[in-house]
């Protein structure tokens, strides 16, 4: 064999060696994105059920106790973004993301409705936002709308935004869907009981909130 | 398909090319080149000095071929003004009376011509070509003799650096010649040199002639001449240790003018009469894997840059229409995290940046290698920042200009 014909043999070698590590290191990377996102999941998961233990448990005067979702909130919004990321980076069809989306939605659920009872517990009027979203490429106004409800969630840290993908095929959510009477038009919002389709713009947006519900003291929730 | 897959093929091949040239540069050929001690034998020997419009920089340049070491008796410098109509000729006139001077004049008639004139007048053994911007180092000749005691060899390349490197894109080539150097020793140890640079490139001069001398070579002489020598079965060799600085254009529009004169110049010879090159098993490194892959580079720096460009306005369009009516201060400013989680690392970019570190490395050898004096850090960092966004302007013009028969004159 000559000496071009080895050189480049080698050169070949390692150059898939090279790629191979490179695929490995990005599926490593990715798993332990996954495994990460399983972690938060878990952890909330134990916060969310000890923060309705603990509302049972002080029924008789909730507002009394520590117990607030606030903090699980805030936990909530984090594995929400980084689970955007890690959909956007896998894959909207990664079977793992679509589990996590899932345990996610019902973790939403479940903290809406603690939200709700505390709220009616405590006679406090939490604003909260319950957002529809598809990424099936129907609905062109989706990012916009998501962006606007960060913006909105980082400058109001007492506003609750809870989102969902319309099409996830969760028997919890089609039901939430179902109760609280959601159309299939994307985006939409139910922001305190009220039902808004659509996003032209922020400014439209802000006008659907109650009045002098967007400020940037945080909530006793 | 996602269009950053578009990309992969090329990434894997310029990850496959730099393997091949550290894998080359580690093989025994290359290790005897670097251990050549230089040889004591002094042939006869003409350096010739073409020179248009060069009033600023020839007489530098003689005399650094005066300081040469080597015996007086043995090297001519041979200066030909083709035709200058600036004080070139006045510049010369110091030099008459030096007995190891020739100065001849003649109308202009193109590079090629002034380099046919000095072989024409000259007996040495070797001669060899310096352009008029360019400086040698005093042992620099000694080392470029040693390639021809192989009688196989009948041509021999020079290491090349930019001459006292001022701005930013002066250190960026610099780094870029450093990266020339590292290529030039790993492709001479497999007789796969496609190019005789003008600063300080040597000819046995019986081959010269018998081959008939220089050609206009669609503006690049050097590159027409090294391509003959191959098709006809020639070696072409490489002294790394032979010191020589050239003049850089100092601005991006000088540097474009100069880079698409040399891209269309190998384009046109290449895809022209030496077509039968690529490809050829019998022309080994060169025609299967250097020519194959110069003509590729120049089709990935294209389509890359197109893929950049597109990806760029893609993300910048949806980033703006995303962030439509929300206040600057949210929209525009950072408000990430430095998490590992959001680590941006894909498969194309990781590969991208081995790619880059690779060139990194192979500019750092070719420094070790040539044993070039100098700090070399703004080159790497102007290189790793500008020369992927420079290259493509040049090769698109280049590759416009032969697609569309535009021909240029060499400086338009």
């Amino acid at each position: 064999m000559s000496l071009v014909a080895r050189n480049a043999l080698i050169a070949l070698f390692i150059t898939l060696a090279i790629s191979g590590t490179v695929a490995y290191a990005i599926n490593y990377l990715n798993s332990a994105r996954v495994s990460e996102l399983s972690a938060i999941e878990e952890q909330l998961s134990i916060d969310s059920l000890s923060l309705e233990t603990q509302f049972s448990l002080l029924e008789s005067a909730p507002c009394d106790s520590s117990a607030s979702s606030a903090t699980l909130t805030t936990e909530l919004a984090d594995f929400g973004s980084r689970l955007a990321y890690a959909e956007n980076q896998l894959g909207s069809d990664n079977s793992q993301v679509i589990r996590l989306k899932e345990r996610y939605s019902l973790l939403e659920i479940r903290d809406y409705l603690i939200t709700k009872q505390l709220a009616q517990a405590c006679k406090t009027k939490p604003v909260t936002v319950l957002y529809f979203y598809s990424n099936a490429g129907d609905c062109d106004n989706c990012d916009k709308a998501g962006y606007a409800l960060s913006y909105l969630r980082n400058t109001y840290p007492a506003l609750r935004v809870y989102s969902f993908d319309y099409n996830l095929d969760l028997g919890a959510l089609k039901t939430f869907i179902a109760v609280t009477k959601v159309k299939n038009s994307m985006p939409a919002f139910i922001i305190n009981d009220k039902h808004y389709y659509g996003f032209t713009s922020l400014e439209d947006l802000e006008k659907q909130f109650p009045k002098g519900a967007l400020s940037t003291t945080t909530s006793k929730l | 398909m996602s269009p950053e897959m578009l990309a992969y093929p090329f990434l894997f091949t310029a990850i496959f090319f730099e393997s091949f040239v550290l894998v080359t540069l580690l093989s025994k050929p290359a290790r005897e080149a670097r251990e050549r001690i230089k040889n004591t034998s002094t042939p006869s020997v003409a350096v010739i000095v073409p020179c248009w419009n060069e009033a600023s920089t020839v007489e530098a340049t003689c005399d650094s071929l005066l300081d040469l070491d080597y015996p007086k008796d043995k090297l001519e410098i041979i200066l030909v003004d083709d035709g200058s109509t600036d004080a070139t000729q006045e510049a010369m006139a110091r030099f008459e009376k030096n007995p190891q001077v020739r100065v001849i004049s003649k109308e202009n008639g193109g590079k090629h011509t002034a380099l046919n004139t000095g072989i024409a007048v000259t007996s040495a053994e070797l001669v060899g070509c310096l352009d008029a911007d360019s400086f040698v180092e005093k042992g620099a000749l000694r080392e470029i003799v040693s390639c021809f005691h192989n009688q196989q060899v009948v041509a021999a390349t020079a290491a090349m650096s930019v001459h006292k490197p001022k701005n930013i894109l002066q250190h960026m080539q610099n780094a870029e010649y450093s990266f020339g150097i590292t290529l030039r020793h790993a492709f001479a140890s497999v007789n796969g040199l496609y190019v005789t640079p003008g600063p300080f490139s040597f000819y046995r001069r019986e081959t010269i002639n018998k081959l008939g001398g220089f050609r206009y070579g669609h503006q690049t002489e050097d590159m027409e001449m090294a391509l003959r020598i191959q098709r006809e079965g020639y070696g072409i060799e490489n002294a790394p240790r032979a010191r020589v600085y050239t003049k850089a254009p100092s601005t991006i529009s000088e540097l474009i003018k100069q880079r698409t004169r040399w891209i269309s110049g190998f384009l046109r010879n290449i895809l022209g009469e030496y077509r039968s090159l690529i490809g050829s098993k019998s022309h080994g490194a060169l025609g299967m894997l250097v020519l194959p892959t110069a003509l590729l580079s120049i089709a990935s720096g294209i389509l890359l840059f197109a893929l950049m460009l597109f990806l760029f306005a893609r993300n910048a369009v949806s980033a703006l229409e995303v962030r439509a009516g929300i206040p600057f201060s949210y929209a525009f400013l950072p408000h990430g995290t430095l998490d590992w989680f959001y680590l941006p690392a894909s498969f194309y970019i990781l590969l991208a940046v081995i790619v880059l570190l690779a060139s990194v490395a192979l500019i750092v050898v070719g420094k070790r290698v040539s044993k070039t004096p100098g700090n070399m850090a703004l080159g790497l960092v102007s290189y790793t920042l500008l020369y992927g966004l420079v290259v493509p302007l040049w090769l698109i013009r280049a590759t416009s200009d032969v697609a569309l028969g535009k021909r240029r004159g060499w400086r338009y």
